[in-house]
């Protein structure tokens, strides 16, 4: 074993393999740093350029890309607030927070090592794979996967935050935009309303990316000026290294739920980000800073999210089941090479093996060095207006979401779920419970269903069942006895929930959004109902809870109501421009509303003089371009004046 | 950057090649859209068949194999009804996943199938193999399972639909299990002793249930069987000491299968397994462009290079073109009336399919 593993690292240190690694850590990186482009379009971009290496090179290219994305979106996430891939939201949350408090330094150092350490940790489970990985992927069977949802939600629930309603409706909101499209269970479309481009449900990049993106870069550009208000240093790197060290077991923990989430098939690296995320804030003595800025936040999402995109390999090369999107890809270059990944392949070609394992384990290093070395130059950007920014940062958005089918419907949902996570932003309502119930209500049908179809109730007993079940209920057995304790020494009791803080509110737009939610969820019990009865469980799941939280939300909201709309006017007219950028997309093509919108950008918003603005427009307008050209070859055209 | 790729890679050919320069295809460029994701394994066939279709093309066209995954294959082959060109350098390459809703007048359906040419096609065979803790030892004793058998599978009207079929024309009482994401985590399920009969397809056939039948941890029961003359009879290649639904049927019963339920599956099958990978082209193709794909295909049917690596990833299966391709294709796409009303009335009362 130690012999192939030499032969296969000496394999890799051919100058022409390890310049195609770099190359494919150079493509990883930049498409991590894009929000909304991640691994998946890193991949299927570079695919075409392996066919013309040798198999180890085409190869090790790949893996370079997979195994940095996840490194660097950090940095989109903790300087601009959007998420360079939907898996680093939390990252987006709590790194920002920080930014925005001068200390994206700290943000930053933290998110790389964590990263760094994720990633070797995630190697070493690939080195381990055939005697330890292999048996445990089997005995993941339906029930315990199901077991690990539950503690997926179980862990969810501390981002309820102090508003326990609006907590409680963003989750169940959550819920029901996951049933969307084929039911599990039996063969209904659920809420399609006949449409073709609903029959797959939402994609989680988009979902994603108008909750947190585009609402945060519609506040941004309203307030004008640069990202952070203050210097940001990114120089000093010492705290950032000192508060790794600090969180050092809780990045290895996160580093271990997000190899889990990699075991599982299908279940890709937000699931287990959430989750991750969700320990971190039942681990933490003092909760009050999340949401704020909580640095162990980012250690521990960024440490999950990029063990769980190596460890998707394990399944992918032991049993030809890809463990994410990105691994599907890795499969079929695989595949395409004459190598076909299974039982034989680990005894066959043990030298590819660990070749995988070097590629990856040195790519994290080596990604998460990059990292820190270019930090310094992008976050001087953050200086400059940010409508400076925002113009390609919007652009962007687009085109990693039109990456979903390549048709308007995604570009119209981008900013539908803007409109909606911008709402939630200012009606108070948390965005974390909504996309982590977006993202759990699938996999949560999907093994409930097949377990109790194969199993009936016995599953329960299963002791995989039972040791999973156990992290859930061992903690509340402590805290509970704890409270007994406390109860009977008349002390008082501390106050769990305190969880992520109500974000400011605007009242018209909290009542706007309740009204809009209560007429979804009811709209959506009059349909559950002609659905076969497998397929109605976990839509009522949803609006049983939605229904009256809502009604009662709308009740409060006219209770409470002020009128306060005018506050966030200019940026209701932001949201307005985007909503209308999508119309004419669709309406006549991408030329000319995407000029219309750069001009609006640059000259209205950004004040930019004219031929300066001419200028930036013009490379910002071609880059745009190339990346149609690269990533898919035809971008929009008009539906009245078809003309792109 | 494709595009950039494709010129330089258009212009080298261009000096290398300027004899091969008189073909229908000659200059032209070939859009292969596949209407499922990259990685996935109509993707990868569309990417292994592409340099031989490069090579053996007249006029060496070059080939561009575009993803449009979305709607289970529906988007893309709405997509493809739009905007394919009528000259024949756009092809669809698709599965029964495309066929079934089609065949089944299924809501969001927009392409009209049958009305396309057939350019090529590539068989899939599937095998269908059982867990030995059901004491089943070949085809004929599957009756005698001693644990109830479970198949587990991804949706009745997709790709599990023949499957299910062929345990109709059997008469075997399986209780199938839907929505798996795939037939990869159906196999996973396989090794985890969740469900106990499946199917494969012919590669993961080869590299992941062979090597368990090695084992002993899987016994292999039968195929889905080949066209011979225009029935579903023949045994197929990649499994060849493996007999066909239609031999188990007739040592189970002593006569050939018939009826109903075998008009269904033998439809259903013929376009999931024997033309299971089939590249359509716009309706108004010319014949030029239709002589110039079967022409390829003979071609490359006899390229010892493709050959070797057919063995390798098929099995070594071969394409198949021209007009009976055509013409037995056509035919499982417009079944009769009462095929149909047999599948609907089978999917909504067996499976909850709503029409």
């Amino acid at each position: 074993m130690i012999d192939n593993a030499l032969i296969a690292l000496d394999a890799l240190f051919e100058p022409m393999r390890l310049a195609a690694l770099f190359a494919g850590m150079l493509v990883g990186m930049i498409f991590g740093m894009l929000p909304g482009l991640g691994g998946v379009a890193a991949v299927s971009i570079l695919l075409p350029f392996i066919y013309y290496l040798d198999d180890y090179s085409g190869l090790a290219m790949l893996l370079g890309a997979v195994s940095v994305v996840y490194t660097s979106d950090t940095i989109t996430s903790v300087l601009l607030g959007a998420p360079g891939s939907p898996a680093s939201a939390p990252t987006a949350i709590e790194g920002h927070a920080l930014a925005k408090q001068g200390q994206a330094a700290r943000a930053l150092g933290v998110g790389f090592l964590a990263s760094m350490v994720g990633g070797l940790v995630g190697s070493l489970v690939l080195f381990f794979a055939i005697p330890i990985a292999g048996p445990i992927v089997l005995m993941l069977s339906t029930p315990e996967l199901f077991t690990l949802a539950l503690v997926g939600l179980f862990f969810a629930s501390s981002m309820i935050g102090k508003d326990l309603a609006k907590g409680l409706a963003a989750a169940a909101l959550g819920v029901l935009l996951g049933v969307v499209g084929p039911a599990q269970a039996a063969a209904d479309f659920r809420f399609t309303f006949g449409q073709v481009y609903l029959l797959d449900g939402f994609s989680l990049t988009i979902v994603a990316l108008g909750l947190f993106g585009v609402a945060e870069v519609i506040s941004m550009l309203a307030q004008g000026g640069g990202i952070s208000n203050q210097k940001m240093e990114v120089t000093h790197w010492g705290e950032g290294f000192r508060d790794f060290w600090r969180n050092r077991w809780l990045v290895l923990r996160a580093s271990l739920i997000g190899v889990l989430g990699g075991f599982v098939p299908a279940v890709g690296a937000s699931a287990s980000t959430w989750v991750a995320y969700g320990h971190a804030i039942r681990s933490t003595k003092d909760k009050s800073k999340f949401g704020k800025g909580e640095i162990r936040g980012i250690a521990a999402s960024e440490g999950a999210n990029n063990a769980t995109v190596i460890s998707d390999l394990v399944p992918t090369l032991l049993f030809s089941v890809p463990g994410g999107p990105a691994a599907a890809i890795f499969l079929g270059a695989l595949f395409s090479f004459g190598y076909y990944p299974g039982p034989r392949m680990v005894t066959q070609n043990p030298d590819l093996m660990f070749l995988i394992v070097w590629s990856v384990a040195l790519s994290s290093i080596v990604g998460a060095g990059l990292c820190f070395a270019v930090t310094p130059m992008l976050a001087r950007l953050t200086r400059i207006p940010f409508a400076i920014i925002a113009a390609p940062l919007v652009l962007v958005m687009v085109i990693g979401a039109y990456q979903a089918t390549s048709t308007i419907g995604d570009i119209f949902m981008l900013f539908m779920l803007g409109a909606l996570g911008w709402l939630m932003k200012h009606g108070g309502w948390p965005r974390a419970p909504a996309l982590v119930g977006f993202v759990l209500s699938s996999p949560m049908e999907q093994y409930f269903w097949l377990t109790n179809q194969i199993h009936g109730w016995s599953w329960v007993t299963r002791p995989g069942v039972l040791i999973i079940a156990s992290i859930i209920v061992i903690p509340l057995l402590i805290s509970g006895v704890r409270r007994l304790r406390q109860w009977q020494s008349g002390e008082a009791v501390a106050s769990e929930a305190e969880g992520v803080p109500a974000e400011q509110c605007n009242h018209s737009l909290a009542l706007v959004l309740a009204a809009l939610a209560s007429a979804l969820f009811l709209y959506a019990l009059w349909e559950t109902f002609t659905f076969n009865p497998a397929s109605r469980l976990m839509p009522l799941l949803a609006i049983a809870p939605g229904v009256p939280l809502t009604l009662w939300l709308v009740l409060r909201g006219v209770r409470e109501y002020r009128s306060d709309l005018g506050r966030d006017a200019g940026e209701l007219r932001i949201l307005a421009v985007l909503l209308a950028y999508a119309v004419a997309l669709w309406a006549i093509g991408l030329t000319i509303p995407t000029l219309v919108l750069l001009g609006w950008m640059l000259l209205a918003k950004a004040q930019m003089r004219i031929w300066t603005a001419t200028l930036y427009g013009a490379v910002v307008f071609g880059l745009i371009w190339f990346l149609f050209d690269v990533l898919r070859g035809d971008p929009p055209v008009g539906a009245l004046i078809p003309f792109n | 950057m494709r595009k950039f790729l494709t010129t330089t890679v258009a212009f080298a050919a261009l000096t290398t090649m300027a004899q091969a320069q008189d073909g229908y295809f000659a200059g032209k460029t070939i859009d292969v859209i596949v209407p499922f994701g990259t990685g996935g394994a109509t993707y990868v066939s569309a990417k292994f068949l592409e340099p031989y279709f490069e090579k053996h093309l007249p006029g060496n066209p070059e080939i561009n194999v575009i993803d449009r995954p979305g709607g289970g294959s529906i988007l893309g082959a709405n997509w493809f009804e739009q905007n394919a060109k009528a000259d024949g350098s756009t092809i669809l390459f698709t599965t029964s996943s495309t066929a079934n809703p089609f065949v089944l007048g299924q809501e969001g359906v927009e392409y009209r199938l049958s009305d396309y040419r057939v350019a090529y096609s590539h068989p899939f065979g599937a095998v269908a193999y059982v867990s030995p803790s059901t004491g089943v030892t070949d085809a004929a004793s599957i009756k005698n399972s001693s644990s109830p058998l479970v198949y587990g599978g991804i949706a009745a009207a997709a790709s599990d639909l023949p499957g299910l079929l062929s345990f109709e024309v059997l008469g075997i009482d399986v209780k199938s299990v839907l929505g798996f994401t795939g037939r990869g985590p159906v196999r996973l399920a396989f090794e985890q002793g969740e469900v106990n009969i499946d199917y494969q397809f012919t590669p993961v056939w080869l590299t992941q249930v062979v090597p368990s039948v090695e084992e002993g941890n899987a016994v292999p029961l039968w195929t889905g069987g080949a066209m011979d003359g225009g029935v579903l009879k023949a045994r197929d290649p990649v499994a060849p000491d493996l007999p066909s639904v239609y031999e188990v049927y007739q040592t189970m019963n002593g006569q050939p299968p018939s009826g109903i339920e075998w008009e269904a599956f033998q439809g259903i099958a013929s376009v999931t397994y024997a033309y299971g990978l089939t590249g359509y082209l716009h309706p108004d193709a010319p014949q030029e462009a239709l002589d110039a794909f079967a022409a390829a295909v003979e071609a490359i049917n006899a390229d010892p290079e493709f050959q070797a690596a057919s063995q390798d990833v098929t099995g070594g299966a071969r394409l198949s073109a021209g007009p009976d391709t055509e013409a037995t294709i056509k035919a499982a796409l417009s079944p009769s009336e009462e095929v149909k009303t047999y599948l609907r009335s089978l999917l909504s009362e067996k499976y909850g399919v709503k029409f």
